[in-house]
Formats: structure tokens, sequence, C-alpha cells
């Protein structure tokens, strides 16, 4: 069966882990991220009739002082950028992230989610935020790892790319799932 | 002439001889017009196709790219370039080797350092087994099978030893950390080979940042309880395989082998691993080829007996010591016991290894010590006991020695009668007084001793007349002296008369006078005076 490394980035406290934990169930302890700095799930998926592993990498979250290991990035298929939408700046330090994680990876899949969108009257992220997100013709998602929200999809969705080759552009499916 | 008249219609204008040549320069000039800045083009391009200097110049703009794009396409460049290269380092070693010395120089030490280490390395683990090989049976037995069939004593070895068993041999994407075939012997020691696998990645960087280490180095052994995590570590893959039990060093070759051949000859495949692992079905043949080993516990197994044997032996120990100390315990209270006994006297008690020995002065009267024996659980038959008599002096004893002294001389007593009589004879009186004396001291000495002497009376017959009438005769003559001693104050209750007729004659055979079978005689029982209290 075709295997495909996914690294899960983002700050710290974005609900990185919470998304995969509402994916699949884990077998490795939370504790993982601060001792080895990563946690990996799998999860098995079947897209357009193709069976697909998918190996999750669930990195620490950023902060001050701890960073992405590029080594961790290595190799990777796809990735999704993880921002939480009551705090604008996680959305801007996923961005950041973005830029290094394109250095390592190349041109690879990625999806951009905005998590906690069961929360979306606190939200600080605006519209105008999420317009800028589409003019860079970044896809990108409003989930939530709390109540479920769109984040089968999501890996669905970042699944499917990787296994179509010729991926350029936004995923118009994506687009029309966000209106 | 033809001719002419045609140059004319070709040239309109009339005139002068050079009318000709006007029409070449009209057509060059038309030329000129029309295609001009193309053909200056074409020239500068001719001029650079012919000029080998300006296309190096050209070609040095593009080439990296050019390298850069066909190397990702296939590996034919690679192996045009390799005799070149190869060629090229030769030239440069033979004009120079100083330079390419200088180059390496830096990190020719680190890996001549790393080579020499795991050499050593692998050595140290193996120091133990070589001692045990050098020793064993076994290895022997081995060294004898190698040298039959000519293969190698590690072959021999890896095939015959016991106690290890390789159960699971992963092989992993280095990259991504993504399982690309695994084989198993057994179910069930790592569960999830995917996440494992991952994993392993995962912990790889973890030690590497962790302990600062250099990215050459890798982390090769993990162990988990009975479990040994071997990891072999190719340029592009990983082989980590799970080892239960005790591998022989010649184990970690064998991985080393397999994954070379795993690069040398899935190395494209692996280079293009994109998380398929259907072109790399082939591996499956290598990792099977891992599973060696056949675990029957022997080495536990042998330990746990050792231990079991250990144990019993302890115990067996424990219990001889044990019995030791109760036989010991046995004996002193019995030679203790045989010191306060009176009329015993102990001047020597020995214990030896399986026997015993004592040695002392016993008073007659005084209990057998080898009945004693039995109160103490001794083995009498293991006893060595030499008792010197003699007579003590204790109070205990002279009552019964006046007891026996008494009856000894009451039971010698006689009595005599005429024939044909039941009357004692008149000189027998002074007789019968003498053993009623004796028999009422008797008695007194044996209730001083706690006994109870009873006096049988028995009267006889000579063996003239009638049985019946002797039998008679005898009873009469007993009662009579029973009577006489009663009259003499002797209770009638400790005397017993009994007629014995002719059954006990004086003497057995021979001629002697009946008057000696006419009498009576005495016969004193004396028993623990327990039923008359």
């Amino acid at each position: 069966m075709i295997q495909k490394k996914i690294c899960m980035v983002g700050t710290f406290g974005v609900g990185k882990t919470s998304l995969v934990a509402r994916f699949v169930r884990s077998i490795f302890s939370d504790k993982y991220h601060t001792t080895i700095g990563v946690k990996i799930d799998k999860k098995q998926l079947v897209v357009e009739g193709q069976e697909v592993t998918l190996m999750l990498w669930d990195l620490a979250g950023e902060d001050a002082v701890t960073q992405v290991r590029p080594a961790h990035l290595r190799g990777a298929a796809g990735y999704i950028l993880v921002a939480d939408g009551t705090r604008s700046a996680t959305l801007d330090a996923a961005i950041d992230l973005r830029e290094r994680v394109a250095a390592e990876l190349g041109d690879v899949p990625f999806i951009f989610v905005i998590n906690k969108a069961d929360l979306r009257e606190e939200w600080q992220v605006t519209d105008a935020s999420l317009e800028s997100l589409s003019q860079r013709d970044w896809s990108y998602l409003l989930a939530s790892a709390k109540t479920g929200e769109k984040v089968e999809q999501l890996f669905l969705d970042l699944a499917g790319r990787i296994l179509k080759p010729a991926h350029g552009g936004p995923a118009s499916a994506l687009d029309a799932a966000n209106a | 002439m033809s001719s002419i008249p045609r140059q004319d219609e070709l040239a309109p204008a009339p005139g002068a001889n050079g009318d000709g040549d006007s029409a070449e320069v009209r057509y060059s000039q038309l030329r000129e017009l029309i295609v001009g800045p193309e053909l200056a083009k074409l020239d500068a391009i001719k001029l650079r196709l012919d000029d080998p200097q300006a296309r190096a110049e050209d070609l040095s703009k593009s080439i990296a790219e050019a390298v850069g794009i066909r190397a990702r396409q296939d590996r034919k460049l690679q192996v045009a370039l390799q005799p070149l290269i190869e060629e090229a380092l030769r030239i440069s070693v033979a004009r120079d080797p100083a330079m390419l010395a200088t180059s390496l120089f830096p990190i020719i030490g680190e890996a001549v350092r790393k080579a020499v280490a795991k050499a050593l390395r692998g050595s140290f683990d193996s120091l133990n087994q070589m001692l045990d090989r050098s020793v064993s049976f076994e290895a022997w037995r081995w060294r004898l099978e190698a040298w039959r069939s000519g293969k190698s004593f590690g072959e021999i070895a890896l095939t015959r030893s016991v106690g290890y068993r390789v159960e699971q041999v992963f092989l992993i994407h280095r990259e991504t950390g993504l399982l690309i075939q695994y084989a198993a012997a057994s179910q069930g020691v790592v569960a999830d080979t995917d996440l494992i696998s991952g994993m392993l990645t995962a912990i790889q960087d973890f030690v590497r940042d962790s302990f600062g280490v250099k990215k050459s180095d890798e982390l090769e052994v993990m162990e988990v309880g009975e479990f040994k995590l071997w990891l072999q570590h190719g340029p592009l893959v990983l082989l980590a395989s799970v080892v239960s039990g005790l591998p022989p060093p010649e184990l970690r070759q064998v991985f080393e082998r397999e994954i070379e051949a795993i690069h040398a000859r899935f190395g494209p495949q692996l280079q293009a691993f994109d998380g398929d692992p259907a072109p790399l079905a082939g591996v499956s043949a290598n990792l099977q080829r891992c599973l060696l080993g056949r675990k029957e516990a022997k080495e536990a197994g042998k330990s746990h007996k050792f231990a079991y044997v250990l144990a019993a032996l302890a115990l067996l120990l424990m219990v001889l010591l044990g019995l030791r100390i109760r036989d010991n315990r046995r004996w002193t209270a019995y030679v203790q016991n045989l010191r306060s006994e009176p009329g015993i006297v102990v001047t020597d008690a020995q214990r030896r290894w399986t026997s015993y020995s004592v040695n002392g002065l016993r008073d007659p009267l005084a209990p057998d010590p080898k009945e004693l024996l039995t109160a103490y659980s001794i083995p009498p038959e293991k006893v060595a006991a030499h008792w010197e008599p003699y007579l003590s002096l204790d109070p205990k004893f002279s009552a019964t020695r006046k007891v026996e002294l008494l009856r000894d001389s009451v039971n010698k007593q006689v009595l005599r009668f005429e024939v044909n009589s039941a009357q004692l004879r008149t000189d027998q009186f002074g007789m019968l007084d003498i053993i009623a004396d004796q028999i009422t001291q008797l008695q007194r000495a044996a209730l001083a001793d706690g006994q109870k002497a009873v006096i049988e009376v028995y009267g006889h017959a000579d063996r003239t007349g009638q049985e019946d009438r002797n039998t008679m005769l005898s009873q009469g003559r007993a009662e009579t002296v029973a009577r006489m001693l009663h009259q003499r104050g002797i209770p009638s209750d400790l005397l017993a008369p009994a007629g014995r007729g002719t059954l006990d004659p004086e003497h057995e055979s021979g001629d002697y006078p009946s008057e000696l079978d006419r009498r009576v005689t005495f016969r004193v029982i004396t028993s623990p005076a327990v039923a008359a209290q």
C-alpha cells in the first residue's frame, strides 16, 4: 500500500495534536512532543479508489525556544500549516513558518488550516487576512478540532492532492467548501 | 542570340554595358532590404557556431542547469561521468598525491577513527562469546563441522546457535521514515510496524540532537527487556532488526551484507521511493534471509537449571545441617540423662561422623542405657557402649539390693516332711521360723523399695504312691506351711500355696533318697507395687 508522510506544523497551542486526535486514535502519548519533539500517527484512507496510508508527523509546536527540526520535515509528501483563529499572531507565524518548510521540502502540496472555527465570534483573524491567503493562491480551510468540522476533509483533500502529481494552483474544491 | 532578348526582358532598362550588373545590384539591394537584418543575425549565429570559443562561452551559461536537469531525469549522466571522474582522480593522484591528501586530510582521520572504533567495539562485543566458544564442547563440534564442510566457522555458528532469534526485520526509508518492507518470524513483538518505523527515524534525530553528535554517528543498538533492536544504516535505507536472546556477533555482518545488497540492487528504486513499496517488493527476499536463529531458550534454560541445582544443593545442605544439629541435641540430652541416672557414671561420651560412643561404669541395678536410647530416637546399632560393672552406694539401690538378697535366700529355703504326711516335721520348725523372719524382712524391704513380694509356696511329693494321692499330699504340705507362716505374721494374701505333686523332683534323675522330694519350696515373685496402691 502506498504510504505518504505528512507533517503538521504550526505555533505552540494552535491545535495540531487535537486535529490529529480528531482524525485518528493515537497509540503514543502527547509526552512524545516534549521528549523527542514529534509524535507519529497513521491513518488509512481511500482516495478516489486508491488506498493510502498517511503517516502523520505531528511536530512539536514552535515557540520562542523550540524550532521545527528540519530533520523531521525531511521526505514529507505534504504538510498542514495550522493556525489558531482566535490568535492572529499564529497566522503570521504560520506564514513565516511556511517559508522555512518550503525551503526544506520544495514545492509540495500543503493546506492552511485555521483551527477553532467553533469560536468564530472570538476570532482575531479577519476576513481580510483570509483574503490575503487566497491572493497567494494558497488553499485554506476553517476547521474545528473540537467539533470535528472539516477535519476529515482536510486530510482527504491533502491526500488527494498528493496523489495527483499535477496539483498546481489552489484547489477549487476547497474554495467551494469555504464559500 | 536567343539569350540577348531574354536579358532585355529581365532588365527592361535600356542603355549601357553595365545593364546586367545593375540588375544584379538591384536584386541584392532588394534582398538586403527584405532579409538584411535576418542575414546579419544568421551571420552572427554562424560565427557563434563556428567559433569554438564563443560556443564554449554559450555552453558555460547553461551547463550547470543542464547537468542538474539531466541528473534528476535518470542516472545516465552519472554513469557516463564515472569513468571520467575516476580517470581524473587517477591523473590527479599520479601528478600530485599531496594535493588529494591535503584535501582528504580533514576527513581521513575521522574515517579511520570511526572504522577502528567500530571494529574494536565489534571485537569487545564478541569477546565473551569468543571465550565461551574457546572452551565449550559445542563450539568445538562446530569447528569440526566447519572444517568438514569447508564453510566458515561464523556460518556454522550462525545456523547452529540457539538462544537467539531474529524476530522482525524492518526496511525503513531513511528520508521519510516510511516502512518499505517488513518480515517477521513471529507475531507480536512490535505491533504497529508503520508507526514504529516512523518513530525510529524520529528517535534517531532526537538522539543525534540530544547528544550533539555528528551527523554521521548513528544510533545502532537499543535494548528493551529481552529484545535487542539492531540498526544498520545505509545511505538510503535503515535495516532495523528485533532480536531476542543472545545473538552471535556474526549476525551483524549478515545484516550489513544484506543492506549492501539491497542498495546495490535497488538503488534507483530507493532513490525514487515516493511511498509506494510496489517497485521494491523484491527486497523481501533479502529480509527473509535476515530472519535467522531458532530460539529454544537453551541458554536461559541452562542457567535456570543451574540455579535449580544450586537451590536444591543448598536445601539439601540445610536439611543435612538441620539433621545433624537435631542429632547432636538428642545425643547431648541422652548423655545428660545417663549422667543424672543413679548407678550410671559416664566417663566419656563422643559423637563421631555417623556413630556415637559412650563409656563408663554401671551398677547392674541401674536401667539399661540401651533401652534409654529409644526415648531419644537414637538407633542403638549406632552406639558403641562399654559399661564397667560397679556397685553404687545410692540409697535407691541398697533397698533393691536388700530385696534381691532376701529373695534369693527365701528361694533357697526347703522344709522337709515325713512319708505320706502333710505335717511339718518338728525338726523343721526352727527353719520355718527363720523363713518366716526372712519373708517378713523381705516384705518390709520390698515395701520400702516400692515393690510387692508374693511368695509362692510349692508343695512336693516323692514319686512313690498314686498320682492323685501325691497331688493332694503336696497341696496339703503347701497349705500347711502357708498356714503356719500366716500364724507367724505373714499376711495370707501374700502367700500362694500350690501342690506340685511330683512335677518338680529334687533331681531330674538318678538315685537319691526319696525323702528329698518330700518338701516345700518357695519362689518369691516381686512386682512394682503400683497395683497394690
